[in-house]
């Protein structure tokens, strides 16, 4: 069965099993333009992914009738599914689509603007223009571009934008996060803050915990229990202070 | 206004030189990254292209106008020309990343292509 007749067949069918067929004598093309788009930060494999759902997208919308190759088809369709994949997904922290093309829209108009009445436009008459609110126009001047990390904070000191972001681990946090359960450590009993103590500093398994204080593990793991959730009403408590 | 012109062997390990160069180039004419990289695969391509209609040189000029024009010609057959089915594939990628894709032939033969980018200046 040529091409043309297996889309017809499909079509009329809808048969899984044809358009199945379909896909898999043509995902040779999924990999080839995968395999050429490597190299720009997205792995192959996510990529082949892209272009294979892009070539089932593109079997259910090919028109046969209308005389063109499918591979002629598909390539620019796969093509575009991965550069929509690359804007989207690539490393770079890009704006979303809408932002940028707003931006772009209020670059243009301005000048049209700037050249019809030789005054720049207020955010109220470029947001009637573009048939947007005032609020997406200050929005969309405001998102700025792409901002490399190695750039200059400022000019004297040499440090980057990289150099002056906080670590995730935020020394200050540590600090207050001990104060804080130093804190609520001394609502507890003698023998709780014992149990603590030998549970969480000391790292005593429960059965090791019981054994050191005369207990049952019974009693430890129910003590354990009550211990913590007092721990986290104090915390709560202090946090909403 | 030209920015560079290059006559190159196709061998596989120039493949990257004409890559950074035309890296450099894109940069120079203020191409985003994203048309750069575009525009090497086209260059790619291209030379693909001119390699299975049975070159073993091509001629790559860059020229800065309005848009970028890229244009590579064959200048040196040595190698047999040879069916390949996956030129109807770079045809269609060229296509879908380049504007205006022109090819010329001599005869039955392919002997150049050339293409635009838009910069953004």
């Amino acid at each position: 069965m040529d091409d043309k007749e297996l889309f017809a067949r499909y079509k009329e069918t809808g048969d899984p099993a044809i358009r199945n067929a379909i896909v898999e004598k043509y995902l040779y093309i999924a990999s080839l333009l995968a395999k050429k788009f490597v190299g720009r930060g997205v792995e192959y494999d996510d990529l082949f992914q892209v272009a294979a759902l892009a070539l089932i997208k593109g079997v259910e919308r090919f028109d046969e009738s209308k005389g063109l190759q499918f591979s002629t088809f598909i390539t620019p369709t796969i093509t575009g599914e991965i550069k929509n994949y690359f804007r989207d997904h690539s490393r770079l922290v890009h704006l979303p689509r809408k932002v940028s093309e707003l931006r772009a829209a209020i670059k243009k108009e301005t000048e049209l603007l700037l050249a019809e009445t030789g005054k720049k436009p207020t955010a109220k008459e470029l947001a009637s223009r573009l048939g947007v609110s005032e609020e997406d126009v200050v929005r969309a001047a405001e998102a700025g571009g792409v901002v490399s990390l190695d750039r200059p904070v400022d000019s004297e000191e040499g440090m980057s934008f990289y150099d002056v972001i906080p670590a995730e681990d935020d020394a200050f946090e540590q600090f207050e996060n001990r104060d804080a359960v130093r804190a609520s450590l001394q609502a507890l009993s003698e023998t709780e803050r014992k149990l603590v103590a030998c549970r969480f500093e000391e790292e005593l398994s429960q059965a090791e915990t019981a054994k050191r204080m005369g207990v049952s593990q019974m009693y430890v793991s129910r003590m354990e229990r009550k211990i913590l959730e007092k721990l986290r009403e104090n915390f709560k408590k202090s946090t909403v202070q | 206004m030209e920015l560079l012109s290059m006559k190159v062997c196709l061998s596989g390990e120039m493949m990257t030189t004409v890559r950074l160069a035309t890296g450099g180039v894109c940069s120079c004419a203020g191409l985003d990254l994203d048309a750069s990289e575009d525009c090497k695969l086209c260059v790619t391509e291209s030379i693909l292209l001119l390699r299975n209609s049975g070159y073993r040189m091509v001629c790559i000029t860059f020229e800065e106008g309005e848009d970028m024009a890229v244009r590579v010609t064959g200048c040196e057959l040595g190698r047999p020309a040879e069916k390949a089915g996956e030129d109807e594939i770079s045809f269609a990628l060229l296509e879908a990343l380049a504007e205006d894709v022109t090819t010329e032939k001599e005869g039955d033969r392919l002997s150049a292509v050339g293409f635009r980018f838009k910069h953004g200046r």
